[in-house]
């Protein structure tokens, strides 16, 4: 999703968001993730003013009032956590850990085939389909990228072939560069 | 199995939130992925120099893996071009010139260009010139600041008060400009 992102290019405008709509995204993201409940108001306090940025491609970003991009969304699909939130918060995505030959691929952009989910090195949790999860690596701590299920993991285990997790934002792509936005 | 717990969802006891990750000051990511950067001995280079105690845990780990890790990589190695690339940096000369052009008959403005091949944000930079000469000063261009009035000469000394990073040798004088 980031893959070609640019700073400069694909920032189509800002916007400042009605307290209403600041209301409704916080409880769309509580909704999505139970697990944040005791934290999200650090993360999104109450009070502060976000802001949207609106990218091409139908991508929009919030961030704080400190211009820390803190969640993405691509449509109206559901808001996912960028990875810098992520790794400050890593329990709030169901996890799901590919093999240490992957991890290359991963980092530069590639979707999670279903083989690199099942080896021995990997680990699976147990999600349905179409589920927002962080992609973690063998022998590493922290996660290297944000996917979205294509195929329940029952089906991946079963099927163990093709993509399994589609590669939406992952260590230095165009967002993990983008700076704060003023 | 600890194993199992490590991907449980959920917070976890005795850890508090939020955790500071240490990333890399060469290729931005956490310590862990340097060794997939392409220029990852530039990373060992910036580890080195900033977090000495990260880097030795590195270099043990490097020298005991060698013999183990190879063995395990050929069970996993894969095809196809996984070379990540370098986002590639534009190293131009680092140099900030100042001129000074004609405004009217008797009046002039300062042209500051060059102070983003430092990595200055130019809306603070601008900012912080119109209030420390409390004149106008606005940003004009890709990387050009127009300050109102004649102050290329106080610039010599307060670039570099404000900006560290910037000698007062990168500082060049273009003269006067015409406009």
């Amino acid at each position: 999703m980031f893959k070609k992102f640019d700073e400069k290019e694909s920032i189509s405008g800002i916007l400042q968001l009605k307290s209403s709509v600041q209301k409704s995204i916080r409880s769309k993201i509580l909704e999505s993730y139970p697990h944040l409940e005791n934290y999200l108001d650090t993360i999104l306090p109450k009070k502060d003013a976000f802001k949207i940025v609106k990218c091409h491609d139908h991508i929009e970003v919030l961030i704080n009032s400190s211009g820390e991009q803190q969640f993405f969304r691509h449509r109206e699909g559901q808001w996912m956590p960028t990875l810098r939130l992520l790794h400050k918060y890593p329990f709030f995505l169901p996890m799901q850990q590919v093999d240490k030959g992957a991890i290359r691929f991963v980092l530069s952009g590639a979707n999670i085939m279903c083989p690199g989910l099942t080896s021995p090195g990997a680990q699976m949790t147990e999600v349905e389909k179409d589920t927002v999860v962080a992609i973690m690596a063998e022998g590493k701590e922290h996660a290297l990228a944000i996917g979205k299920t294509t195929l329940s993991t029952a089906d991946i285990a079963k099927i163990n072939k093709g993509i399994g997790v589609e590669n939406c934002h992952y260590l230095n792509d165009g967002l993990w560069q983008m700076k704060a936005i003023k | 199995m600890a194993e199992e717990n490590r991907l449980r969802i959920g917070p976890k006891e005795g850890v508090t939130y939020p955790i500071q990750v240490v990333y890399c000051g060469n290729c931005t990511m956490p310590i862990e992925y340097c060794e997939y950067y392409p220029e990852y001995d530039r990373c060992k280079q910036w580890l080195e120099k900033n977090l000495p105690r990260e880097f030795e845990k590195v270099k043990i780990g490097d020298n005991s893996d060698t013999a183990i890790g190879e063995e395990e990589k050929k069970r996993q190695k894969r095809g196809g071009k996984g070379i990540i690339k370098t986002k590639k940096k534009e190293e131009g000369p680092k140099q900030v010139c100042v001129s000074r052009a004609p405004r009217g008959k008797k009046k002039s403005v300062t042209v500051v260009t060059g102070l983003s091949t430092f990595d200055i944000d130019l809306k603070v930079a601008a900012k912080f010139f119109g209030q420390r000469f409390a004149c106008g000063s606005s940003v004009t261009g890709d990387d050009e600041i127009v300050i109102q009035g004649d102050v290329k000469d106080d610039l010599f000394d307060v670039i570099p008060e404000k900006w560290s990073e910037i000698d007062e040798d990168f500082i060049e004088d273009l003269g006067d400009q015409k406009r």
